[in-house]
């Protein structure tokens, strides 16, 4: 333990798998920052990444593709975020206990799927599931050191970061983004203009299944191809966490996702270093407490310097 | 005319107790509702998976219920749902959603077992007390990085609590990995504690011991303490409007400091009794998911104590139950995990309840 090198633990590879340890972080974030602009805090990230990735695995085996099970991920996402809307925006039941109970039903659901339909415990691998290939990028994988960091990820890796500038142009240069957002801030003045707030909610939480299928999917299906008992591991609770050091803009909170991604590649790479992994497994959520610590001191001085400015609104809206 | 008034104020009386009544029924109604729908959704979810649901159930409540020793194992492990289910009630009283519960029950019963193993020569009269003493502080200090967070820097409890959680959870892995592993344990746990700390039993043959009881006793001194004390009622009022509450000159910050360390102390205390009289030393991963039990306990309790009980005899009971169903029947256990999930989906919508209360007040009224 004494003898750690910094620059053996800091090499390109380490950076290389934060990317990849981002991506299913910023795939929750950007489905969280929808349901967050309507106003719903979407609690049940977690839950729905969870079930994401076992229908992926489930998909891919059925149909014997990595895109299938996407599909299939896809699919038991979205209808598990119609309930959850459903429920919210139908039968009036808090947001917060809905998802809440979503995360337990889910790890329920996948759990009892896993024994009754695949017939195994804790854990399901087999030589069926098929997963992502890597994508090697021509031309940039010959750049010495960028192209070890940029090129031969997976797919979904670099869909993760062009979706952080989708959803970026969706909510601040389109008009249905522009509603979407005026449904989480003035509701009121939403509905006066027109704009019909209920399908907006529902659009914010189906969005966020999508999402959450796509993080579920790269969970199971291209780093490792297996399905384990709870395997999002708080990732779900992570990107709400983003999210709120974000104030909900993607950029900002991709930063943070970035920052737990490096976290969570950190983790994984000390344990190499014979540094017990209990204790370096912590890192990754003690990051997020710090993340959450950061933001709140930004917070405050954004605020008090906006105060001596003489500013009257100081909540002014987060784009 | 004093007659006339006297009349009035009977028949006023009169309908004040029939709205009561209607209240009470509809409530009852919703809950019946609501425990078929989860049931009838468990049992779908079976059905379609190939398996017997009536047959699965059968066995859950043969193992259950299904005779004296085994309906003591299922009030043993109510113990905990008991204890589990008022810590996040009093929270949530105070509208504090402490999803911290799982992390806090591992530290507490971490701090209670350091205590039983450590000392050795104590009367039992005393050894048990301190082990307790020391879960309730375990589980209770946890809360305090939260408890800065929000109230220094105002950051909600929700993320930080379920940070915590896996926090805990790795830090008594290593604990019992390293500083305090027991080579002689089964699975990876600290060392055995005393026998001067292990809690009594009531009955030969099963495993419920005075935790129980312990139990109970919280149930009627919570029940006190929220609904007939001061600090209580300014509990209560805070949790329904913070504002409110602070505009009044209630002790906001107070209420929350206190609801926070009172409903970490619980379930350490939860813990606790789960280490000295059940388990007898500290394992990892002993609790499977007590925590967030006592989350749907409140939930579907609506955070009153006495509700709390047959919440958590019924989780209790499915807890037990799921076992022997496995081992009969062959159906996973995590079906109750679907079963329990649904009931607290449902318990929060308003609708149900609103429609029955409607029917029912065309006959009692």
């Amino acid at each position: 333990m004494g003898n750690v090198d910094l620059r053996s633990i800091l090499t390109i590879a380490l950076f290389a798998s934060a990317l990849r340890m981002a991506t299913p972080i910023i795939f929750a974030t950007m489905g969280g920052i929808f349901s967050s602009h309507t106003g719903i805090f979407n609690v049940g990230l977690e839950g729905m990444m969870l079930i994401g990735s076992f229908f992926a695995v489930y998909g891919s085996v059925q149909t014997g593709s990595a895109y299938g099970g996407l599909l299939y991920a896809i699919i038991a996402c979205l209808v598990v975020s119609l309930l959850f809307a459903v429920l919210h925006l139908e039968l009036k039941a808090n947001p917060i206990i809905v998802g809440l109970a979503l995360n337990i039903f889910a790890v329920g659901m996948t759990n009892y799927l896993l024994t009754a339909l695949l017939e195994v415990y804790g854990v399901y691998k087999t030589d069926l599931i098929v997963g992502f290939n890597e994508l090697e990028i021509p031309l940039i994988n010959q750049i010495p050191i960028l192209g070890k960091l940029i090129s031969g990820h997976f797919p979904l890796v670099y869909f993760s970061f062009v979706s952080v500038y989708i959803v970026y142009l969706i909510l601040y240069k389109t008009p249905f983004g522009f509603h979407l957002r005026a449904v989480g801030e003035k509701i009121d003045a939403a509905e006066s203009i027109g704009v019909n707030t209920k399908k907006m909610k529902y659009y914010g939480l189906l969005v966020s299944g999508l999402f959450c299928a796509f993080g579920g999917t790269f969970l199971s299906l291209s780093y490792l191809t297996l399905f384990s008992e709870e395997m999002t591991a708080g990732r779900g609770w992570l990107a709400l966490a983003a999210i709120n050091f974000g104030r909900m803009r993607p950029v900002p909170s991709l930063m943070a996702c970035l920052v737990f991604g490096f976290a969570d590649a950190l983790a994984v790479r000390l344990q190499q270093f014979g540094l017990p992994s209990q204790v370096v497994l912590m890192l990754p959520y003690i990051m997020t407490v710090i993340v959450l610590f950061i933001s709140a001191i930004i917070a405050e001085r954004r605020k008090k310097s906006s105060l001596k400015k003489g500013e009257e609104d100081v909540e002014f809206s987060p784009s | 005319m004093v007659l006339k008034k006297e009349l009035m104020n009977k028949k006023q009386n009169n309908h004040a107790w029939r709205e009561k009544l209607t209240n009470i029924l509809a409530q009852f109604a919703n809950y019946l509702l609501i425990l078929i729908i989860a049931l009838v959704i468990g049992a779908l979810v079976m059905y379609l998976s190939g398996r017997d649901p009536i047959s699965a159930y059968g066995a859950l409540w043969e193992g259950a219920f299904g005779n004296g020793y085994r309906f003591a194992d299922t009030l043993d492990r109510s113990t905990i749902m008991i204890l589990a289910g008022i810590a996040g009630s009093i929270a949530f009283r105070t509208n504090i959603i402490n999803l911290g519960l799982e992390g806090q029950l591992y530290i507490g019963a971490f701090t209670a077992a350091w205590v039983g193993f450590t000392f050795t020569n104590l009367p039992s009269i005393v050894h048990i007390p301190l082990c307790i003493i020391a879960g309730i502080l375990g589980g209770a200090l946890w809360t305090l990085p939260v408890l800065y967070l929000k109230l220094r820097w105002k950051i909600p409890e929700l993320v930080p609590t379920l940070m915590l959680n896996y926090i805990a959870i790795r830090l008594t892995d290593y604990l019992i990995a390293f500083p305090f592993r027991d080579p002689t344990a089964p699975m990876a746990g600290s060392p055995l504690v005393a026998a001067s700390a292990r809690l009594p039993k009531l009955i030969k043959g099963s495993t419920i011991n005075i935790g129980f009881i312990i139990a109970i006793v919280l149930i009627f001194i919570s029940y006190w303490f929220i609904f007939k004390t001061k600090v209580g009622y300014e509990m209560r009022m805070v949790g329904l409007n913070q504002d409110f509450a602070a505009a009044a000159g209630l002790p906001v910050k107070k209420s929350i400091i206190l609801a926070m360390l009172m409903s970490g102390g619980i379930i350490g205390l939860g813990g606790a009794l789960m280490i000295l009289g059940f388990f007898g030393r500290f394992l990892g991963g002993f609790s499977s998911g007590y925590g967030w039990d006592g989350f749907m306990i409140a939930i579907v309790a609506q955070n009153h104590p006495f509700a709390v009980f047959p919440a958590a005899l019924f989780f209790g009971a499915l807890a037990n139950g799921a076992l022997t169903m496995q081992s009969v029947t062959g159906v996973p256990q995590a079906v109750v995990a679907m079963v329990k999930g649904t009931l607290v989906l449902f318990v929060t919508v308003k609708i149900f309840l609103e429609n029955i209360r409607k029917g029912l007040k065309k006959w009692v009224m």
